[in-house]
């Protein structure tokens, strides 16, 4: 499936974003718009989760219409 | 009078709660059987499945633990945000492969996909039994976590053990009637209710009480840095190993959810599933604000301990806001008790009208008999939930410790197996037994977390191991079927129509 589907990988991103790069960005500092480090990019991490799905969404389509 | 005010509002809105889920299945007749009762005829649109799939997700721990875990630790809380985002986004190939095996082979739950898959119904039996094990418990949580809201937003007019018994009354009242469309139906109002007092809240509570967001994060980080990162305040070993492992394991549960699962095969197309997946996300935005709200409350109400701590955010609401606002927000959050309370009473009835009381000879390949079983299942196992709530409300919380660690134990039974032609009958049954034995163990003598991961993380590598030990050395069960019969794949799009695809929709 991979392999005729490979934008699949994008619904990865999600764990790279919320646990792969956990020991980088669990700190207070820098405050970003007032937030706490962590909670800025979990916020921007639940923000890009949907648009990593709809990358590999479109890629679907793209080969559906094919 | 306060009182007066907030328990009207309320009054009126569990009436509507039921009134509007028993008109869900209006003049749908009485066909259909148990797949227009246990997942809406699968024909719910992308809007429904996404209403439906947020309102189930968004439980009484949303407003009562997220806020409660905000105030005790802090950051640890994240890790319900990470998991959802993480099992909504590979839902975007699981929703689509279950719904897609699930249909051509007339499956409603996942006791009978396992029943298929293996070609043992005793095998759906078995999982249908676990599962109920681990689902009653959070039944309970949910007549429980409404019953204290209920009894603080009423400023104490109900009493604990009448909101329990609401609990149990409006939920069962429109499931056992109305099924997942009914469910749905409510999901509706839930989630308008919801996002509407969370997005108030999110504004008020900092301007209220702190002149606004800048100075509350401020005086955050100032005073509170301990609450903003891992490990989280109090010294309570949830680090970074285990954030990560738990977020890991419960995205991969949750996709399997026999609640989830039910919310995938009430689609009426694959589309509708990888829409929500896309869709999804973004209602785990809101689940923010009860976290910063119950960090907000250590400022405002510091000391409270135990159970206290859950209602950090209610303490907020009755200090600070009129009688008829505080009745509505109680709504939203009763709500979000009553919506999942029903969903897991829905698929405990339909593990049971399928997979238990199915098997036995009059019900077999009857499917509006198994419907009727189903709906009474509905009504005793709410019961038995309600009652053990009054009698024995300890057996239930220690047993809903092993529920998501335990039900995560079915992965590979499942997951794999759907994919996998080599994992054997006995595989997989020995990988249940010896992740499920694992967990038990650690969890009741206390070892959760164990190493500071996640105790469910060792016992479902100990349950793969031996999953794939026993598959490629064990016993070979003969089965003689094809792989398209057994196996399940993602019809991606191009799969999605046809006519082969819709000759068999009809119901089952």
């Amino acid at each position: 499936m991979l392999k005729k589907r490979p934008a699949l990988l994008w619904l990865l991103a999600p764990y790279v974003l919320y646990l792969g790069v956990l020991p980088l960005v669990d700190r207070v500092h820098p405050t970003v718009l007032g937030l706490p480090f962590l909670f800025f990019w979990l916020l921007l991490a639940t923000l890009l989760t949907p648009a990593a799905v709809y990358v590999a969404w479109r890629s679907d389509r793209k080969r559906g219409r094919a | 009078m306060k009182a007066t005010v907030a328990t009207s509002v309320f009054a009126v809105f569990m009436l509507l709660t039921v009134v509007l889920g028993l008109l869900a299945v209006r003049g749908r007749g009485r066909g259909g059987g148990l797949t227009e009762w246990s997942v809406g005829g699968r024909s719910l649109g992308t809007v429904f499945i996404w209403v439906l799939m947020a309102g189930e997700g968004y439980t009484s721990f949303s407003y009562l633990g997220a806020a409660g875990w905000g105030y005790n630790y802090g950051a640890p809380v994240l890790y319900v945000i990470a998991y959802l985002s993480c099992g909504y986004a590979i839902g975007y190939v699981v929703g689509p492969t279950l719904w897609s095996y699930a249909r051509r082979h007339g499956l409603v739950t996942i006791t009978d996909m396992v029943a298929h898959r293996y070609g043992r119904p005793w095998l759906g039996t078995l999982v249908a039994i676990l599962a109920t094990v681990c689902l009653l418990p959070y039944i309970q949580l949910q007549i429980t976590g409404m019953g204290v809201v209920v009894s603080t937003i009423s400023y104490g007019t109900i009493s604990l053990n009448w909101a329990y018994f609401i609990a149990f009354a409006v939920s069962t009242t429109f499931v056992a009637v109305s099924g997942l469309r009914g469910s749905a139906w409510v999901s509706v109002l839930k989630d308008v209710l919801v996002i509407g007092t969370l997005g108030f809240l999110a504004i008020y509570v900092p301007v209220h009480y702190f002149d606004g967001y800048g100075p509350f994060l401020d005086r955050l980080v100032a005073e509170k840095p301990a609450w903003l990162t891992l490990t989280g305040h109090g010294g309570s070993g949830l680090g970074g190993s285990w954030f990560v492992t738990t977020s890991f394991l419960n995205s991969l549960t949750v996709v399997i959810f026999p609640t989830t699962v039910a919310g995938y095969l009430g689609a009426r197309d694959a589309n509708a599933l990888r829409r929500n997946a896309m869709l999804l996300p973004f209602y785990n935005v809101l689940l923010f604000v009860p976290m910063l709200l119950g960090m907000a409350a250590v400022f405002i109400v510091p000391g409270l301990t135990g159970a206290g701590s859950n209602l950090a955010l209610f303490k907020l609401v009755v200090d600070s806001l009129p009688a008829w606002a505080v009745g509505l927000i109680g709504v939203a959050a009763a709500l979000s008790s009553i919506v999942p309370m029903a969903v897991f009473m829905l698929v405990i009835g339909t593990m049971w009208g399928r997979s238990v009381l199915g098997a036995v000879p009059r019900l077999a390949d009857r499917p509006d008999r198994q419907k009727v079983a189903a709906q009474v299942v509905v009504v005793a196992a709410g019961a038995l939930a309600l009652v053990m709530t009054y009698t024995v409300p300890n057996t239930l919380v220690r047993l809903s410790l092993i529920s998501y660690e335990g039900m995560a134990q079915l992965v590979p039974m499942i997951l794999l197996g759907l994919v996998w032609r080599k994992l054997t009958l006995w595989g997989a049954l020995s990988g249940l037994v010896a992740g499920g034995a694992l967990v038990c163990a650690l969890v009741f003598t206390e070892h959760d977390p164990v190493w500071g991961v996640n105790a469910g993380a060792p016992a479902l590598a100990l349950n793969l191991l031996v999953a794939l030990a026993v598959s490629l050395f064990g016993p070979q069960p003969v089965d003689a079927r094809p792989d398209e019969d057994v196996l399940a794949s993602d019809p991606g799009m191009a799969g999605d129509v046809g006519p082969a695809a819709s000759a068999v929709s009809g119901s089952v």
